[in-house]
């Protein structure tokens, strides 16, 4: 079997950095017969098929736990040892110049292929949400690089799932999440500090009870499994008019900048998400001019997704539902207006259906329009209990 | 010999100071605590303090919401008079719209211990958006500014009762006005909640209820008095608001007459899981009453 051995050499002083060659490992292969250019089209065959692979990996995703971002499940063992290195193989490959087949000698464009932006995507975690369910339907959670907007009446959910967001992406490494930090900006004052502090500990009892040889060490090695650690570790903005979410938008980056580890290696403290509770408050006061609004609105969507690609953060942005008015009768509709609907990459709609909540996603670049039930807990956003029903795809 | 030491490059206290000011600085969830805890309006009785885990909260904006007769202007007076024994410490500024300002109902609710505890009252009347809009610029004054009366508490109490009356006029049902009507709503909610935050107030506006005739439209639903109601003021107005309590009434048996079980709701809170607890308004306040036992 042919197996395909992923490693760099340095190129020297040339300028462009690291290549990254795929090999096939004969047994025993002399050094000088390193191949510089990759060998046939043949082994395009060998690949597992991109489609295929994420399909198994999103049901194993749906069939796992809910505590941890479960997208990393095991590839197929070829895979495994394409991404030698784990999760960090994602990190590297965004760090290095990529020479592979179809991209020229030098690269100009710095482009990347798509194959390479697979291997990338798959070896991502996703921040869990705390609901099996709902991680089901988004392809394992909440997917870094990506902008998601969650929309929904008052009281359905959406500032605990952002909350809950700000506390999973903090999940440490050794526990299967992220371990990065949160940003949440707050237009609405719904963020409430005593419920953060209650999530936070939900997070961590579900932590310790997924992971029970952990208890013996917890007194020591744990210091980080604490809620007030979880707390000191979301930037938390507070905003009070739409100029103030403009400004603190456009300070993100620099925000960002500025709390970016000088070693790229050490991506525990970094900023994995960028919550906006909500992005529509502000916008719906006095707008008269409906044309500006929709301008300035896209040039903060396209900024966040900037931001979103060059710090490998996930961007979630929460949305008002407002009533539209379509053939005569109103009809409910997320706020903002057509195009911006436009401007986000995932979408996913929370409502009720009789007492119990559901997410719908309701437009994806990649995975099937679906639903799932989920329950907000004392603990947190939960999956509903006792709930064996299938995800029902539309 | 050792080269002259790079020069140290400015102390950074003095410029943090003028960048905290035009940058946006972010704030720390973990020293926010505490004072999310403390800062909470009790109620005056502690079943319905344990429904809302110890209070009203400050810097946020609470709706209560139910129809006539379920006790919201009560608990608004009451309010008003407990905030400035409570450990907040404050005045409250009573914004009605609602002719006439209740004031025997106030009178009679002040405790007889204590006859300056009016003087923490303010109060002031709109009758349109335009006027709360300006008395709310007023008001950014006068809590910016608490030097001006220091006999006075400061001001972390802001009343409004109640926020449907001021639109039952001048707007129709066409999309027009009523797009105009909820730019309003979240005009005067944007500045409540600035308010509310900048000064730590705790906000409460009270609302009224329209009976629901077709498919919910995704707001909440309560039964009061036999009738399917909602809040007024539609899905804009729910999104405005961070807590939504509602009040119901229940008549007991054939009704005429006979007493009326009330009941406060948790319908939304960002903070609160959804439960009830039911109350009883006697002469001298609003009180909570334990469920029977079984």
């Amino acid at each position: 079997m042919v197996v395909m051995v992923l490693f760099a050499i340095s190129a020297g002083p040339t300028g462009s950095s690291d290549l990254i060659f795929l090999l096939r490992t004969a047994p025993a292969l002399p050094p000088r017969l390193l191949i510089r250019r990759p060998v046939s089209r043949r082994s395009s065959a060998d690949r597992p098929r991109p489609a295929s692979h994420r399909s198994s990996s999103a049901g194993s995703a749906r069939s796992s736990g809910s505590c941890c971002s479960s997208s990393s499940a095991p590839p197929p063992p070829r895979r495994r040892r394409f991404l030698a290195g784990g999760s960090d193989a994602g990190r590297a490959v965004a760090t290095r110049r990529v020479l592979d087949m179809g991209a020229g000698e030098n690269n100009p464009l710095g482009a990347q292929n798509a194959w390479d932006m697979l291997s990338e995507e798959q070896s991502q975690k996703h921040i869990t949400t705390g609901s099996g369910d709902l991680n089901g339907i988004l392809g394992g959670g909440i997917h870094c690089k990506e902008v998601t907007e969650i929309g929904g009446v008052p009281g359905v959910g959406k500032t605990q799932l952002g909350i809950q967001l700000a506390i999973n992406v903090q999940i440490p490494v050794e526990y299967g999440g992220l371990g990065g930090k949160a940003v949440y900006i707050d237009t609405e004052g719904s963020f409430m500090v005593e419920r953060v502090y209650q999530i936070a500990e939900g997070c961590i009892s579900d932590i310790l009870e997924h992971f029970p040889h952990s208890h013996e060490k917890s007194s020591s090695g744990n210091k980080q499994l604490q809620p007030e650690h979880f707390l000191a570790d979301i930037y938390y903005f507070r905003i009070c008019s739409y100029a103030e979410q403009i400004a603190a938008i456009n300070y993100l980056e620099k925000f960002l900048g500025e709390h970016k580890d000088v070693e790229l290696c050490i991506y525990t403290s970094q900023v994995r998400i960028v919550i906006i509770d909500s992005v529509t408050f502000h916008f719906r006061q006095d707008f008269d001019d409906l044309a500006l609004r929709t301008r300035v609105l896209s040039e903060l969507s396209l900024k966040l997704m900037k931001i979103a690609k060059a710090y490998n953060l996930a961007v979630v942005l929460l949305n008002q539902v407002t009533t539209k008015f379509t053939e005569g009768s109103f009809q409910l509709t997320l706020a903002l207006g057509d195009s911006w609907s436009h401007s986000c990459t995932n979408r996913v709609i929370l409502y009720w259906n009789g007492t119990e909540r559901y997410a719908y996603l309701d437009k994806s670049p990649s995975l099937p329009v679906a639903s799932a039930p989920y329950a907000v807990t004392g603990k947190g956003v939960r999956d509903v209990s006792s709930n064996h029903k299938r995800v029902r795809v539309t | 010999m050792r080269p002259p030491a790079p020069k140290p490059p400015p102390p950074p206290a003095s410029s943090s100071s003028s960048y905290s000011r035009r940058e946006p600085r972010p704030e720390n969830p973990l020293l926010l605590l505490p004072s999310c805890r403390a800062a909470k309006l009790s109620l005056g009785c502690p079943l319905l303090d344990r429904l809302l885990s110890g209070g009203l909260p400050a810097a946020s904006v609470t709706e209560i919401a139910g129809e006539s007769a379920t006790g919201k202007t009560q608990l608004c007076l009451q309010l008003a008079l407990l905030a400035p024994q409570s450990p907040l410490s404050a005045s409250s500024l009573f914004l009605h719209s609602d002719l006439p300002f209740p004031l025997h109902r106030l009178r009679r609710l002040a405790p007889k211990s204590c006859p300056n505890i009016l003087d923490h009252v303010l109060v002031a009347a709109a009758h349109s958006p335009a006027e709360l809009l300006s008395l709310l610029a007023r008001a950014q004054r006068l809590l910016s500014d608490p030097g001006r009366s220091p006999h006075r508490l400061p001001i972390r109490l802001i009343l409004l009762d109640s926020i449907a009356s001021l639109f039952r006029a001048d707007f129709d049902a066409s999309p027009a006005d009523l797009r105009r009507r909820s730019a309003l709503f979240f005009k005067i909610s944007a500045k409540l909640k600035e308010l509310a935050y900048r000064h730590q107030c705790v906000v409460v506006v009270t609302n009224q209820v329209v009976d629901v005739v077709e498919r919910d439209a995704g707001n909440t639903v309560a039964w009061s008095s036999g009738r399917r109601v909602s809040p007024a003021l539609g899905i804009a107005w729910a999104n405005c608001v961070n807590t939504r309590l509602f009040l119901t009434r229940e008549l007991d048996g054939d009704g005429a007459g006979g007493s009326a079980r009330r009941r406060m709701r948790v319908a939304f809170a960002p903070h609160l899981p959804e439960q009830s607890c039911e109350f009883v308004i006697r002469r001298d306040g609003v009180f909570g009453i334990e469920p029977p036992q079984r």
